[in-house]
């Protein structure tokens, strides 16, 4: 009997009861998120990695189409990855855009990173998991434009990196299911 | 003979030259969806996505949307996605199982034998005239399992699957048969879509080794093993190979027949390009033995380089995507990308070759995001009257043809060569004028003896 691979899961459900976190602390998560989107937009990856924890699981899943009555029988068509990334592999992705050769980012595309619906899950004096809704719009080449919308739930922890906070885990997903972009050259 | 488009002029394979309104042009697509893939055998699934009776699968042929089944008895059958009724879509979900699909549109129900079993207000509204046993699902009348993979074809009158494969066959066993049990899909599917015709993305893997050196610069440059990469030299594990095959090879084969065609590179060691993970590379190795008794040698040591099928059917060795280009017009496609892997394999090597699928090819893949760049590019280009009468040169290794003494079968020439892309639309341009499979057959023979 073969043995199968392991099955991934889809993102949980976060929808609970509000944890209101001192309002201090949502304002600074928040302009940590915005300075990050800010640094992505502006082609600052270098800088942008130094807010990535050295321990850090990013990824983002594939989704499918199944039926309701199939969904509360689990019975799904299996997911697979589009991100599976640690540090050493987001860091090659910085250098594969720095190459001046990789085609898709040649030249480089104009992306906003829209981050909005920012709830604080759990917090304690050195962590925080939070979710948020994600639109990415991507203007490419002469009049290419592709925009991604999903949800995020990242993990932060605080360090002394001169932002305050680091992302130690992302977990993406990405609502489309046939992907309208010919390639994913981006960061989310 | 019926070429009633005018293909035939536009592929000029003798010369190395095509006219690239076969990439473009309206009516010459819809001609394609009857003739190449209203005749041709096309890829609907692997059996390991539908293990169970009553599993379903559901994809497409050309444009025409089918439900691939898992029957009681372990047969497999196929279906047009689509209710006899009023002709709506019969299935939504990808896959799944079911005792049988209703049409959400007024509740026909069909069997997983595609017989219509139960019509609402049969009696009240039919007044029991409705002969249910005219009105099951429109049957895909050729159905072939070939080691694992599910092939269906429209035309009663097509050569076997094993005929139309030819030499093929030989390339696409080394592929799936490296051991006892076969293979199976492992994780999801990745799906997107790439603005570009179909056979730009079909005749790549069919012939274009040449690409990867320059299009894929970038990648290899970052994922190569060096110090400056990773400080033990070893970005992604132990054991895969220093730079990508292609850089460091010792000569190699490209081979073309019957539309189909393939390249690889002649290794020594059986380890897997540098962008796979090392447990991915090391099961390879370690399982080499039992490959090579089963493929010889040269089969056993190729984990790399390229595959097409004719039409849509590609596959990379040692990465382990397999992928169908669906069309979508002639402009688009959808990309419908597989990770293939030994059934026997350990977890941990499946659950890395997920991972390295994705690395590579998946729609982030480090390797993946240039090629689709460059056909949606090309494509854009073709929208200019001027560019769509400019030739295409697919003239590399002309007349540099052999058939080798060495078992390594059919039309060959060296990896890097347009041979078998001048036998893909070669083989294109005869299927779009030919009336019948006799006369495409005819066709191809002539082809064989001028060395086409």
């Amino acid at each position: 009997m073969s043995e199968q691979a392991t099955v991934l899961e889809p993102l949980r459900p976060t929808a609970q009861p509000s944890v209101i976190a001192p309002q201090a602390l949502h304002y600074e998560i928040e302009q940590f998120l915005y300075l990050e989107a800010a640094l992505l937009d502006e082609w600052r990856f270098r800088e942008w990695l130094e807010l990535i924890a050295d321990d850090i699981s990013y990824v983002l899943l594939t989704n499918t189409q199944a039926l309701t009555r199939d969904r509360r029988r689990s019975v799904q068509p299996p997911l697979t990855y589009i991100f599976n990334e640690d540090k050493f592999q987001l860091e090659r992705r910085v250098a594969r855009l720095e190459t001046g050769m990789a085609w898709s980012e040649e030249p480089p595309s104009r992306t906003r990173h829209f981050v909005s619906n920012v709830r604080i899950l759990k917090h304690d004096a050195q962590t925080v998991e939070l979710s948020c809704n994600y639109l990415i719009h991507r203007a490419s080449k002469q009049q290419d434009i592709y925009s991604f919308v999903g949800t995020c739930q990242d993990k932060l922890r605080r360090t002394s990196n001169g932002a305050g906070w680091e992302v130690y885990s992302r977990e993406l997903a990405l609502d489309e299911f046939v992907l309208q972009a010919p390639n994913i050259s981006i960061l989310f | 003979m019926d070429d009633k488009l005018q293909v035939r002029p536009m592929v000029d394979a003798k010369n190395g030259q095509v006219t690239p309104e076969i990439y473009t042009d309206e009516a010459i697509y819809q001609l394609e969806l009857e003739r190449v893939f209203g005749r041709s055998w096309l890829f609907l699934a692997h059996e390991s996505l539908i293990p169970k009776a009553g599993d379903f699968f559901t994809t497409f042929m050309g444009e025409d949307p089918v439900v691939v089944v898992r029957q009681k008895d372990g047969s497999v059958e196929a279906y047009l996605n689509q209710c006899r009724h009023r002709g709506m879509r019969l299935c939504h979900a990808d896959s799944g199982n079911t005792k049988a699909f209703t049409c959400a549109y007024h509740g026909w129900a069909f069997g997983l034998d595609g017989g219509l079993t139960s019509v609402p207000l049969e009696e009240e509204a039919y007044r029991n005239k409705l002969d249910k046993s005219r009105w099951g699902l429109t049957r895909v009348p050729r159905i072939t399992l070939y080691k694992g993979l599910v092939f269906g074809n429209w035309d009663a009158n097509a050569p076997a699957l094993e005929d139309y494969m030819g030499d093929m066959a030989w390339y696409l066993d080394g592929f799936l048969d490296r051991r006892e049990g076969g293979t199976e899909v492992v994780g999801g599917i990745h799906k997107w879509t790439i603005e570009c015709n179909w056979k730009l993305a079909a005749e790549q893997f069919c012939s274009d080794q040449y690409h990867a050196p320059y299009t894929h610069a970038s990648a290899v440059q970052v994922l190569q093993a060096s110090p400056a990469n990773k400080a033990d030299g070893k970005p992604l594990g132990e054991g895969q190979t220093p730079r990508p095959v292609w850089a460091d090879a010792l000569g190699g084969v490209q081979f073309s027949g019957n539309g189909h065609g393939s390249a690889f590179f002649f290794t020594e060691k059986p380890d897997a390009n540098v962008w796979v993970d090392g447990e991915v590379s090391s099961y390879f190795r370690d399982t080499y033995p039992e490959a090579e008794q089963r493929l010889g040698k040269v089969r056993a040591l190729r984990l790399a380089g390229h595959n097409t099928l004719f039409p849509t059917l590609s596959w990379l060795n040692g990465t382990q995507t397999l992928r169908i280009w669906h069309p979508k017009g002639p402009n688009k496609i959808e990309v419908w990308a597989f990770c293939i892997c030994d059934r026997d394999a350990p977890v941990e090597v499946k659950d890395a070759l997920i991972r390295s699928h994705a690395r590579a090819f998946g729609p982030a893949g480090f390797l993946e995001q240039d090629d689709s760049e460059n056909w949606v590019e090309v494509q854009k280009v073709l929208r200019g009257y001027k560019a769509r009468q400019a030739e295409f040169c697919i003239q590399m290794g002309m007349g540099f043809e052999e058939r080798r003494q060495d078992g390594i079968p059919g039309l060959t020439n060296y990896t890097f060569a347009e041979t078998a892309a001048r036998g893909f639309y070669q083989h294109w341009a005869n299927m779009m004028s030919a009336e019948n499979w006799s006369e495409i057959n005819d066709l191809s023979a002539a082809d064989q003896q001028e060395g086409v």
